[in-house]
């Protein structure tokens, strides 16, 4: 093999056209690790907090919670089936309606729509990670609502102390901002479920039932209950599974998207190193025919020449990654197709992303390398001799 | 007529007390010591010595490619010194040729385009450019080879494409560093017949470093420089 | 020969790394220009807009109706002269249909009132008897020719949809519907990919409590030069209502979608900047690599007396020349690519979401003065180099 400090100083020698390959790579890697950074930020602000022991029952067709549907007499009759978990007596559980609201953007034009969410003081008992953070609790009965942090201030009227119109001359006040470990609640607003049922003329029924299992392993038999009776037509699901179900869509969206983008980008990229790397050859052939002469392989060449490739491409690898990495803490909103509405989220660094996006790198190196390694490796050693 | 002013008067070239000092690394090295020298018109001079001895650093000076320390230096009538980059870039355009020891032809043009490239620097037409170009190239006896690119010419006949590109502009100075040490014996004397025709028949002034003792003989005054001091 | 001469003749010098260049250049600029037409076909879509045609929806939220009687009071709608505002109104539900034999594709299925639907989208062409048939069939659906094509329908197949929103019919029975007619379009305002159906079929079989109501209002005003006016009107006229309405005009509906998009807009943006860049490096890379290896001719031809101006202005023109021979073959691949091939699948397959994708004029334009600038940006560090370059010190490398 050719001493690795001979092609690492030949980069150094060239480094200006090195350095404008690597940022090449970096811009590239950055993009797709940010894209599959996106998706894990979905996924996880999506599914954080859901939790083994809580099931979901809603309409057996239902793909969420805003298709869903559950007659006021069906909640009463979920509720007492053995399985659940009591505490004085009573099932921890009820019901919530989900609905959506149209509100207008701030800083962008147009309007998108936000999840409302009817909740009762069982709601609070089924979600320990949810704190008020500012402001305070609705009181039940009122026209009073909270907001979570990730959309505060991200809509017209989202801001403590403002207010958004339901129905006339009754707007529902928001007094309170909540967190809830970064989940999906954090996209939105809160408010009595007596409130919003009658605000949204639901009055027939919730959307969904929640209720704590008495243990996670419980699930299975209390779905056999609840599914067995064909005339409720309701299905039961764990909350991890359901919260999975609901950031599937946009994250494999989001991810399919990060790979096509990144795929022409990289031609970009990958053309780039081969130029790098052509010139890098050219310039040398009197060099290669010497170490040819002096007894190195074509394949020493050939690998000699790719690794020098694959120093700059890992190199802009690695910084792209850095540059991702330093996007973490940015906060997107973006539409959720699986809830209709809004969900704010961050970007999560994953393994899978780095892995990939490395991956990503390495293989920009090779296929940039390849041609101009070949071609090194056919110099003749012959070419240590003319001038 | 004293000797003092036939000096002065019918200079080309006109170097008095000249220093050139380079700095490299905060030590200063003098490669140029109080040099004088007087170059009358239509004179063909050789320059010689050691390597290293400054002939490259006195032809640039002339050639005005680069500045003394301190001292005068008048050539074709401009004092160089005096001048500024742009003055001085101008002034070469249109009165020294050069001629590289290698040759220094652009690859992608033909012989007669490198010759014509000068040109550019001066109001003229295209039409005319390439009449003088092919004037020039004719001087070098090389009419037929007009359309050849560098690549297809051998050494010799490279640098009297070169020689031509440097005449075509009709300067009074022509200069040459080792324009003849690339080259084997036969293409060097045709290079130096040619100095010998453009000093003689065109009365330009030439001056050429060289190594060569033959072809230091075909000029008409041999000057030694040794360590920055003309002997 | 002269100095452009001179730039062109420098940039064959080495094939390949032209040939790699202009790749790289046409590539980026593909790109470049396909983010742009998906940011872009939003903002066109919006020109097939009518600015007469007007839609009335639940103010607060889609997922809640209105009463029918809505429908006609917005029909019926008079100014303060007394003259109709309205001239031609209907109303629509979204039904949400799937079909169990394309689980996976998604269409849009919406149920119309066949008697006012086609005077308020008189942009919907069906035939004669298609549409005679269409009125004497309870069931009947007239389907989107592209859909039908997709799907392989023909008018008299009988189809069976389900819907998550409203599940199975009252009576228990199924949601059986006739094909009688395929529709086609004379804008683009209308996709061909709806399964329309009667409204009076759907209203029979909702459950009690959905009976009698409408998803949204679609009208043509009299005037479309007073479209803020008579939304304004109808918005007015429910304003005392238990459930308000919020009309627009077809143009300003359709912006307010841009807010649930505009993040992936902004994220295809940013994007569209970054290839640029990318293009940038790539260009800059060749540029100043040719410029490298070609330091001591430039070296000599400032000895010749050329001005260091006139050497920097010739490799501008090198870098732009690059450019520009990449930016050429970079808008006929936009346009095979973009505006053709992928343009026509998109029209066809997905118009609900980009009912026009074809490259703008100004795209190209925008993508030939990206490449040209950045082409000249590019040149400027090698220009300077060259411009400050030391001939002595590059000719004693030489001689
Ligand atoms: N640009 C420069 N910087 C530093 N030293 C230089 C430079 N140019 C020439 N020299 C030095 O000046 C001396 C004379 O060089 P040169 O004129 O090229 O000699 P010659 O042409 O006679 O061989 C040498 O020692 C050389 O190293
Ligand atoms: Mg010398």
């Amino acid at each position: 093999m050719i001493p690795y400090q001979y092609n690492l100083r030949s980069i150094w020698v060239r480094r200006v056209t090195a350095i404008i390959t690597v940022l090449g790579v970096a811009l590239v890697t950055a993009v797709l690790a940010a894209a599959l950074m996106l998706a894990a930020g979905v996924k996880k602000s999506v599914s954080v907090g859901g939790q083994d022991d809580v099931a979901i029952i809603m309409r057996a067709g239902a793909t969420g919670e805003l298709e869903s549907g559950v007659d006021e007499s069906a909640v009463g009759l979920v509720l007492s089936q053995p399985g659940l978990a009591q505490e004085n007596g009573k099932p921890i559980g009820g019901g919530e309606i989900v609905v959506v609201v149209a509100l207008d953007k701030l800083g962008a034009i147009g309007f998108s729509n936000v999840n409302m969410r009817g909740y009762s003081d069982q709601s609070l008992k089924l979600r320990p990670n949810l704190k008020l953070v500012e402001g305070a609790l609705p009181k039940p009965g009122t026209d009073e609502a909270m907001v979570g942090r990730g959309i505060l201030g991200r809509f017209k009227g989202l801001t403590l102390g403002d207010q958004i119109s339901v129905r006339k001359n009754r707007p529902l006040r928001i007094v309170g901002v909540f967190e809830d470990g970064g989940s999906g609640a954090e996209s939105e607003i809160w408010a009595d479920v007596v409130t919003v049922r009658a605000a949204f003329g639901r009055q027939s029924g919730v959307s969904v039932v929640r209720a704590r299992l008495a243990s996670a392993g419980g699930i299975e038999a209390f779905r056999a209950v609840i599914e067995s009776d064909k005339r409720l037509g309701l299905k039961v699901k764990s909350e991890p599974d359901f919260l999975a179900a609901q950031s599937e869509g946009l994250s494999k969206f989001l991810t399919i998207m990060g790979f096509i983008v990144s795929l022409f980008f990289s031609l970009g990229a990958i053309i780039g190193a081969t130029i790098t790397m052509h010139a890098a050859v050219a310039h040398r052939t009197r060099e290669i025919g010497t170490l040819r002469a002096l007894g190195f392989s074509r394949y020493a060449i050939l690998m000699g020449f790719l690794m020098e490739a694959l120093v700059m491409t890992v190199t802009g690898g690695a910084i792209g990654l850095l540059a991702a990495l330093a996007l973490s803490s940015t906060k997107i909103s973006m539409m959720n197709p699986a809830t209709w509405s809004e969900l704010v989220f961050a970007l999560a660094p994953s393994t899978q992303a780095f892995v990939t996006a490395g991956l990503f790198s390495v293989g920009m190196g090779l296929l940039g390398g390849f041609l101009p390694a070949v071609r090194a490796s056919r110099i003749s050693p012959l070419a240590a001799l003319r001038s | 007529m004293s000797a003092e002013q036939s000096k002065s008067v019918g200079s080309a070239i006109s170097i008095k007390g000249v220093v050139k000092e380079f700095t490299r690394g905060g030590q200063t090295l003098r490669v140029l010591d109080s040099l004088d020298l007087h170059v009358p018109e239509g004179s063909f001079e050789a320059l010689m010595g050691p390597s290293g001895s400054g002939k490259s650093t006195l032809l640039n000076l002339i050639a005005g490619l680069d500045k003394p320390t301190s001292g005068e230096i008048t050539v074709a009538g401009a004092r160089l010194d005096k001048m500024s980059d742009a003055e001085i870039t101008a002034w070469r355009a249109a009165n020294v040729g050069i001629v590289f020891q290698s040759y220094n032809l652009l690859p992608v043009l033909t012989a007669l385009e490198n010759v014509e490239l000068p040109l550019l620097l001066h109001k003229m037409t295209s039409a005319e450019r390439k009449k003088r170009a092919q004037i020039a190239l004719d001087i070098v006896g090389l009419s037929d080879r007009m359309g050849h690119y560098p690549r297809m010419l051998s050494g010799g006949q490279e640098q009297r494409v070169a020689i031509a590109r440097a005449i075509v502009n009709d300067p009074k100075v022509i200069i040459g560093d080792e324009p003849t040490g690339d080259l084997d014996r036969n293409s060097a004397d045709e290079i130096l017949k040619l100095f010998e025709q453009l000093n003689r028949e065109l009365g330009k002034t030439i001056i050429m470093v060289t190594h060569d003792p033959e072809a230091a003989e075909r000029a008409t005054v041999i000057r030694r420089l040794n360590k920055g001091v003309l002997a | 020969m002269n100095l452009p001469g001179l730039a062109v003749r420098n940039i064959y010098r080495n094939p390949v790394r032209l040939a790699l260049t202009v790749a790289g250049v046409a590539v980026a600029l593909l790109t470049f220009v396909t983010l742009r037409t998906a940011v872009m076909s939003w903002d066109e879509a919006k020109n097939y807009t009518l600015k007469d045609r007007l839609v009335t929806r639940h103010k607060v939220t889609f997922v809640m109706d209105l009463p029918k009687n809505y429908a006609d009071d917005v029909r019926d709608l008079k100014g303060a002269d007394g003259k109709p505002l309205i001239r031609a109104s209907t109303f629509l539900n979204w039904f949400g249909g799937k079909d169990p034999a394309h689980e996976n594709d998604f269409f849009a299925t919406i149920a119309a009132d066949h008697t006012t639907f086609l005077t308020v989208y008189d942009e919907i062409k069906i035939p004669d008897d298609q549409l005679k048939a269409f009125n004497e069939t309870r069931n009947g659906a007239v389907v989107g020719d592209l859909l039908a094509a997709k799907f392989n329908w023909k008018v008299g197949d009988n189809v069976t949809l389900e819907s998550p929103i409203f599940g199975a019919r009252e009576n228990g029975e199924p949601w059986a519907f006739k094909i009688v007619g395929l529709y086609s379009t004379t804008s683009k305002a209308v996709d061909r990919l709806t399964f329309y159906f009667r409204w009076d079929y759907m209203n029979d079989g909702v459950r009690a409590e959905a009976k009698d109501r409408v998803g949204w209002i679609a009208s043509r005003s009299v005037d479309a030069a007073r479209a803020a006016e008579v939304t304004a009107a109808i918005d007015k006229r429910f304003d005392d209502a238990d459930t308000q309405t919020l009309a627009q005009d077809e143009a300003t509906f359709f912006q307010g979608f841009m807010g649930m998009v505009s993040s992936v807009l902004a994220i295809m943006s940013y994007l569209s900047y970054i290839i640029l860049a990318i293009l940038g490096l790539i260009l800059a890379n060749a540029i100043s690599m040719s410029v490298r290896e070609r330091t001591n001719e430039y070296a000599s031809m400032k000895a010749i007396g050329f001005r260091a101006k006139t050497l920097a202005s010739l490799i501008l023109t090198e870098s732009t020349l690059i450019a520009l021979a990449g930016a050429i073959p970079g808008v006929i691949l936009s346009y095979l690519i973009v505006d053709v091939a992928l343009g026509d699948f998109l029209e066809y397959n997905l118009a609900n979401f980009f009912p026009v994708f074809r490259v703008k004029f100004w795209t190209y334009a925008e993508a030939v003065a990206a490449a040209t600038v950045i082409g000249l940006f590019a040149g400027i560090v090698p220009a300077l180099t060259v411009a400050r370059l030391n001939v002595v010190e590059n000719l004693r490398r030489v001689a």
